[in-house]
């Protein structure tokens, strides 16, 4: 039970979850802080913030007093370095860190490493820009101290404004739905669906019949063939689909000496393209259409065939009437299976156009990939992608409903009407 | 238990302190650097970082101390899968000590905490950061704050088949007045095109290489926004701009020039290899890259004469409106908030060290990068090689950097994706620039300006 709640509802849970936020690499998964810079003072001018608060809060000063002392104290600065700053410093300000550093550089205990120096300037900085807070809590103390009789609401709208990380919304799918982007891609996935799911059903059950009328160790070689491309490692499969359909590739030198075109088949044409997607996923489905339907073939009972072959009936009649009435469960679970397999696929096209030519032959689940996890910006909008997810994930359970209802599984699975 | 054992006991117990004393005293350190973007011609971006270690060790053995630092790296040839290594080993508290990256993933990265701002590590009044170029410390920067080191600088010009172009007629002077000729704006990307086409007629191409652009997505592709007059950022307000006229520029260009049959329109996403094998062979007629590329035709393409090739000059302007220009895209070496702050004050010093003219001098001549300091530029073995110095002169002045933004991601995005489906004519040109305007306006609201 552990096991199904981890690894089947939790990443559909977790889906469901980010898809409703603006989560993104600048935002970050785990939370965020609370920090004031410049960019958002900027931004909060525009929004008409006051500006004796905007001045307030963009002010840094570096102010030799005693509470910096005991802050470079606490921070571990050297105790005759802090003497001398007590000494030759004490109630001076600076205006920037350049500045006051620069200062510290001429005494006798100058730490020697850098940093140390910047630990020790810092202890006397008075600002909180640049500071990160690690909640909105310190954010609001911090504001309080700095801000002298704010306006009403600028503490909280600033510290609201200052958060880094992510907050719920519903933009991803209004955006989704505005974005033109997102028809084409809807077109594209169910061109590939269709074809690919077609391409499946059809070759499947052509092998799975041919190997049947097959001699018991032909059939046994061709089936073994055909699951080759289920059986390959991915990568090197679309690697062996690279080496046929590339520039001097297997097809590209065959092409040439028929005097064809020869370009790059996976990539040189819209056409070519969406036909290697399409034989790409389409030869793992066949293979996976040709196991059920081999299985359910042998299931037929043999007597039935003998007698039609008294009566004469020919190769296709027999599969005309006998084979393919028997077919139908196994042909529908085939065709939602690998309707619903075929929506959140797209391992095998990363692997081989990548979307390409252009976007060309981007699916929903590669543009959804991509968008979530792997592009070429390294902007990762995790908000987004599992936006399009949880859409994915929605239209496979409409599906399985419609297909559930239209091929009445419940009639299939009631209790056998003959009792044993 | 006898006397003697216990003696023998007492010396053993002591040696074996003595021992975990020295152990003490002998510290061992381990800082990782990953590094996108690496190939073999650039491997100088970790072995910097490696000679660094090596001095700052003889340093603190100068100084007594017995410090061994051990540097792990982990390369990326590309930039997906390292972009998604670092912000994915980052939330899960595994980023390495030192990230070697592209200036624009400071807006986002430093906005979700994973870097640390570098100037609280380093001295930018000292050596040998006091000599880095002004330009390239802006690029660093990001809200105020500086984020990272250059590691390196660079140019992104066209290139022209000497040979190419004197089959249509250029004389040998025509062709050293060409780059003089596009920097004033008088030779646009349509002439470019008109000569492409010539070429392709003349039949020294094949049909479809006479222009030969970048193959996939890069920050090449904002420099033809900026020949049609486009703006990245509002340099007052530092807010995003999108501009909708120099957009449908850029992307009728790339239709013009399928239109004419320079270049296919499934052509984006062609390999490297199939643009490196053309252009270095002399395959092409014009095409554009980065200064680096040649060393990596020279390495592995079997270039063997660059000058007596090829052309380079800046990318010229579309029309009236935009710029001859050029994009400089430096990688920066930048400090992530994983690991103790006594590490990355290690790692600050080594990157530091690393950024001294002479070791990074090495990078910049076997890459074909630019230097990142005036004092580099002088070194002799950078300034006597006559790419490097061509390109420092020539070129960099003229160069400007994309902006760094945590949005800026979103706007790149959608505007990749506009050019492949114009360029692919999945959409008119109107349209994509339209999807694009409607995407960023989506996602970004008033936090980007379009015009």
């Amino acid at each position: 039970m552990v096991l199904l709640l981890g690894f089947f509802f939790l990443p559909v849970v977790l889906t469901s979850v980010f898809a409703f936020t603006n989560m993104s690499t600048a935002t970050g998964i785990s939370g965020g802080s609370y920090v004031v810079t410049g960019n958002l003072l900027r931004s909060l001018k525009d929004e008409g913030l006051d500006a004796k608060t905007i001045d307030a809060l963009g002010q840094s000063s570096y102010v030799i007093d005693q509470a910096g002392l005991e802050k470079a104290h606490a921070a571990g600065v050297d105790a005759r370095f802090i003497t001398e700053i007590a000494e030759r410093l004490k109630d001076r300000s600076f205006t920037s860190s350049t500045a006051f550093e620069r200062e510290l550089k001429t005494l006798p205990s100058r730490p020697t490493r850098v940093r140390d120096l910047k630990i020790a300037a810092g202890a006397f900085e008075q600002s909180v820009l640049n500071v990160r807070y690690a909640s909105r809590g310190e954010m609001e103390a911090a504001l309080t101290h700095m801000l002298e009789n704010p306006p009403e609401g600028a503490i909280e709208k600033v510290a609201t404004a200052s958060y880094t990380g992510w907050t719920w919304t519903t933009e991803n799918f209004k955006n989704l739905v505005i974005t033109p982007d997102t028809w084409r891609i809807i077109g594209n996935t169910v061109f590939y669906v269709v074809l690919t799911l077609a391409f499946n059903v059809l070759v499947g059950l052509f092998l799975a019949i041919t190997t049947f009328y097959l001699p018991p160790a032909g059939s046994g070689f061709f089936s073994v063939l055909w699951l080759l491309p289920r059986i390959t490692p991915v990568v090197l499969y679309a690697v062996m689909w690279k080496w046929f359909t590339w520039e001097d590739g297997f097809v590209f030198n065959i092409a040439q000496d028929l005097g064809l075109p020869a370009f790059n088949y996976m990539k040189g044409s819209v056409a070519s393209a969406w036909t290697v997607v399409i034989l790409v996923n389409g030869f793992v489905g066949a293979s996976f259409g040709m196991i059920l339907f081999s299985g359910a073939l042998k299931a037929i009972p043999v007597q039935q065939l003998w007698a039609s072959e008294v009566d004469g009936a020919s190769r296709w009649q027999q599969i005309r009437y006998i084979i393919l009435p028997h077919m139908r469960w196994p042909i529908l679970f085939v065709t939602s299976y690998q309707t619903l397999s075929l929506l959140s696929s797209y391992e095998q096209i990363w692997l081989t156009t990548n979307g390409g030519p252009g976007s060309t032959t981007t699916v929903w689940a590669l543009e959804a990939f991509k968008t979530a996890l792997n592009n070429y910006t390294g902007n990762l909008q995790y908000g987004l992608g599992a936006a399009m997810a949880l859409i994915l994930v929605a239209v496979g359970l409409i599906l399985s409903i419609v297909y559930l209802r239209l091929f009445r599984f419940d009639e299939m699975m009631s209790k056998p009407k003959i009792e044993f | 238990m006898t006397v003697l054992p216990r003696f023998k006991s007492a010396i053993l117990a002591t040696a074996l302190l003595a021992s975990t004393a020295t152990f003490a005293m002998a510290k061992d350190v381990t800082i990782s650097v990953w590094a996108g973007g690496t190939g073999p011609t650039n491997d100088y971006r970790i072995e910097a970082i490696k000679m660094a270690a090596d001095v700052v060790s003889r340093q603190a053995k100068i100084r007594g101390e017995d410090l061994t630092i051990k540097i792990e790296s982990q390369t990326w040839t590309g930039w997906d899968d390292f972009k998604q290594a670092v912000t994915l080993a980052a939330e899960s508290g595994k980023a390495p000590n030192i990230i070697v990256s592209g200036h624009e993933d400071i807006g986002p990265w430093s906005q979700s905490g994973l870097l640390r701002p570098i100037e609280d590590y380093v001295d930018f009044d000292a050596w040998p950061l006091n000599q880095l170029y002004p330009n390239l410390i802006d690029v660093s920067s990001y809200d105020g704050r500086i984020w990272g080191i250059p590691q390196d600088a660079e140019a992104r010009p066209f290139f022209f088949s000497k040979a190419h172009l004197k089959a249509i007629g250029y004389s040998d002077a025509d062709i050293e007045a060409l780059p003089a000729k596009v920097e004033s704006g008088e030779y646009t990307l349509y002439s470019m095109l008109d000569d492409a086409k010539k070429m392709q007629d003349a039949k020294v191409v094949e049909p479809g290489k006479g222009f030969m652009p970048r193959p996939n997505n890069g920050t090449d592709y904002w420099q033809f926004y900026q020949s049609f007059g486009g703006e990245m950022a509002d340099a007052e307000s530092g807010k995003l701009v999108l501009d909708r006229q120099a957009l449908t520029g850029m992307y009728q260009f790339f239709v013009d020039a399928v239109e004419k049959g320079v270049v296919p329109a499934t052509y984006l996403g062609t390999t490297w290899d199939t643009w490196h094998q053309a252009v270095a062979g002399d395959k092409a007629g014009i095409w554009h890259g980065g200064t680096w590329h040649k060393a990596e035709w020279e390495a592995k393409w079997g270039l063997k004469d660059f000058f007596g090739q090829m052309q380079y000059s800046l990318i010229p302007a579309g029309n009236e409106k935009g710029r001859a220009n050029t994009i400089t895209h430096p990688l920066v070496y930048l400090l992530s908030t994983g690991g103790s702050d006594e590490d990355a004050t290690l790692a600050a010093e080594l990157i530091t060290t690393a950024s001294e003219p002479y070791i990074n001098a090495l990078h910049a001549v076997k890459s074909g990068h630019l230097a990142i300091g005036s004092a580099e530029a002088s070194i002799p073995f950078y300034a006597n090689d006559r790419w490097t110095t061509a390109a420092t002169e020539g070129l960099l002045p003229k160069a400007n950097a994309i902006p760094n933004n945590s949005d800026f991601g979103v706007v790149w995005k959608a505007m990749y994706k506009g050019l492949e489906t114009s360029w692919t004519r999945t959409n008119s040109v109107a349209d994509a620039v339209k999807a694009v305007e409607t995407e960023v306006r989506n996602a970004l609201g008033d936090k980007i300006v379009i015009r």
